[in-house]
């Protein structure tokens, strides 16, 4: 973004509307950043398959999302994707391959174990307790491993933060979706009252059912 | 050969030698001071041939204040395979290196002496294989403890 300021200064200069000149430009870049996103796989354990699976392999078609093009060297990559436990000795690595990628940068930490250290947070003498610790991350995909779908999930709340994210005025200033993917016209208080419904529907269990399974 | 002929046999190269009964595979304990001449044996000896060393590994017994070294054989030619278990003192764990007879255990014996603080004598290079080589302690010991590591609270 300092790249635009920097080099068309006079343009905004010359423009006496220019909000509304630098709102569009803004809703241009943030589109074209948020469809091609391309991923810098970091998969260091089981989570990386999951990854593979989501962005290689046919049946989960990562190609939809305008982010399957998954590169091997930072220098190409926008998008870090973590996936897989972080020990100590790859601290640094992971570091300096988050320094050497390009900005606009972006990070998804995939897994329990990038997020918390996961099943390795206690009695551990080498595992990283989560991603944060070493850099910015934006969004996180829960799972050990997460599911195909819950990674594509994560990578659409990316994608909508950063259509709603940086501008030209405030670099650098990213806001966090909530409830990104909700169906419009959708509001919390209404997905807390279906939910206290559903669980009070099946609170009751009667053990003398049978089945109802074609077992 | 079959196991039991095989076990017989092995049993028979010194004294104090001891099968291993709850194993699903042949195994005999051996003591530490013979196990050079015994491994050199095992890898001659026209009976058994064990010509491949598959897996080296230890385990911690802090209670009987003993790491065991657990050697994975196996034979090429015959297709026959031996666990042989040795048993060092926590103390001053010293054992025999295996390098000049199957090379590729100087690797395994790094890992090991990293992460158990085994001592190889006649290793030929026994520096941290995975660890930093400023770390301190020997971090698969029951008894390891750091500053970095968080204990868990139940």
């Amino acid at each position: 973004m300092g790249l635009i300021t920097d080099q068309m200064p006079p343009m905004i200069e010359a423009f006496p509307g220019g909000p509304a000149f630098l709102t569009s430009l803004d809703s241009i870049i943030n589109w074209a950043r948020s469809s091609s996103l391309w991923p810098l796989t970091f998969g260091t354990s089981c989570c990386a398959i999951e990854v593979m699976m989501a962005a290689g392999a046919a049946h989960h078609d990562l190609a939809r999302f305008g982010a399957e093009v998954a590169r091997p060297s930072p220098r190409q990559a926008d998008l870090l994707v973590l996936a897989g436990t972080i020990v100590k000795r790859m601290e640094p690595r992971l570091r300096t391959l988050y320094d050497q990628m390009a900005e606009p940068k972006y990070v998804i930490a995939t897994g329990a174990c990038a997020i918390s250290g996961g099943p390795f947070i206690y009695n551990s003498y080498s595992t990283v307790r989560g991603a944060h610790e070493i850099i910015p991350v934006d969004v996180y995909v829960p799972g050990c491993p997460p599911r195909p779908e819950a990674f594509f999930y994560g990578l659409l709340t990316l994608q909508k933060m950063i259509r709603e994210g940086e501008t030209i005025r405030k670099p650098n200033e990213r806001r966090k979706p909530v409830l990104a993917n909700l169906p419009p016209g959708l509001t919390l208080e209404q997905l807390r009252k279906e939910m206290i419904q559903n669980l009070e529907s099946h609170s009751v269990t009667k053990f003398s059912d049978k089945p109802t399974g074609g077992f | 050969m079959t196991k039991e002929e095989l076990l017989q046999q092995v049993c028979g190269l010194a004294d104090g030698m001891t099968i291993q009964e709850q194993s699903n595979q042949p195994t005999v304990n051996v003591p530490v001071e013979k196990w050079l001449s015994i491994a050199k044996t095992l890898k001659s000896d026209q009976r058994f041939q064990f010509d491949m060393l598959s897996d080296q590994a230890a385990i911690d017994w802090p209670q009987e204040n003993q790491i065991e070294l657990v050697y994975q054989f196996y034979s090429t030619s015959l297709g026959h395979n031996l666990m042989v278990c040795v048993r060092v003192s926590r103390q001053n764990p010293i054992a025999p290196s295996l390098y000049q007879l199957w090379p590729i255990s100087e690797w395994q014996e790094r890992e090991i002496f990293d992460l158990f603080g085994v001592r190889y004598s006649d290793h030929p290079d026994l520096r941290r294989l995975f660890l930093e080589d400023d770390w301190k302690g020997y971090p698969l010991l029951k008894d390891y403890k750091d500053d970095f590591m968080l204990e868990r609270p139940w």
